[in-house]
């Protein structure tokens, strides 16, 4: 299995960056309602139990801000540009306890990991996540029918493991 | 699948990325892309030869970059069931399996370079021949 250790490399970009103008980033743009991607397949185990491989899910394109920590999002992986999904572990403005020392996330970054840590590709190899590379919050879960319904966000979630 | 199906059937897919191999491999997103390479290669030879029109240029820029794309995607795609998908009793049963799967990578490689019809179709049968044994080793 590869090595989960987060590159040092990604620290320096943003942290240090005021996050005063987080609070007033729009959150809501008809392009994005209109350009968005509404559904998305689930595919890989790296959020199971919570996701699995098969699950429908609906999305909200419509925001351009990172939803609140425990949220899953779906995103353009950063070197791939596949769809992703994961969980938001940290937000804008956080700290991030990584291998280097601690990582301060710049105004529009979110760390991002998958619920099953030990298999998951996530923020521990591609470091902090842009918010250009959002595509939307995934709320809902309508197939299988065995498991319809909300998909819970998970407060307990602490950004450094 | 039912039309109802079809239609709440989300048309794109989120990776819930994973280091461990998940045993999901299809080869058919390769013989789409090699299709697609073929199918590029058709349009840009019924683009005229002389006084393209600037919509006839785009239109080839077009052809080209998806061309040279799909090309890739096959390399891509081959390369992980080569590695990931198939073990050595695979290789013992097909003894021409990494020979076979070399040639499809520097096929596809021409194709990329190249608009060529012959190599163009020549990357659909091997990649349809490498597919064909996939699916005898899912039996």
């Amino acid at each position: 299995m590869a090595d989960h250790s987060v590159e040092s490399g990604a620290g320096g970009r943003s942290s240090g960056v005021s996050v005063s103008t987080v609070g007033r980033a729009p959150t809501f743009s008809w392009e994005r309602a209109r350009d968005g991607t509404w559904r998305v397949a689930v595919a890989e185990e790296s959020m199971a139990p919570a996701l699995v491989a098969g699950d429908w899910l609906l999305l909200d394109p419509t925001s351009g801000r990172w939803p609140r920590r425990g949220s899953v999002v779906v995103f353009h992986e950063p070197e791939t540009g596949l769809l992703a999904i994961k969980r938001v572990a940290a937000g804008p403005g956080d700290r991030v306890r990584i291998s280097a020392g601690i990582l301060r996330l710049g105004p529009d970054e979110a760390w991002l990991l998958g619920d099953n840590r030990a298999v998951s590709v996530d923020s521990r190899r591609y470091g902090p996540v842009p918010v250009d590379a959002l595509v939307g919050r995934a709320w809902f879960r309508y197939a299988p029918m065995s498991r319809f319904g909300p998909i819970p966000g998970r407060g307990d979630l602490r950004s450094d493991r | 699948m039912s039309p109802v199906t079809r239609w709440l059937k989300p048309a794109t897919t989120a990776y819930a990325h994973c280091d461990v191999p998940c045993g999901i491999y299809d080869p058919h997103q390769a013989e789409l892309a090699a299709r697609t390479v073929a199918r590029m290669v058709e349009l840009i030879g019924q683009l005229p030869k002389e006084n393209a029109s600037e919509a006839d240029r785009a239109k080839f820029v077009r052809c080209i970059s998806i061309k040279e794309q799909h090309a890739e995607i096959v390399k891509h795609e081959i390369q992980v069931i080569w590695s990931d998908y198939f073990k050595p009793e695979h290789v013992e049963r097909y003894p021409d399996l990494h020979d076979r799967t070399w040639k499809i990578l520097k096929l596809a490689s021409k194709n990329k370079q190249n608009i060529d019809a012959a190599a163009a179709a020549e990357l659909e049968a091997a990649v349809k021949e490498y597919a064909d044994i996939f699916w005898s080793t899912k039996k």
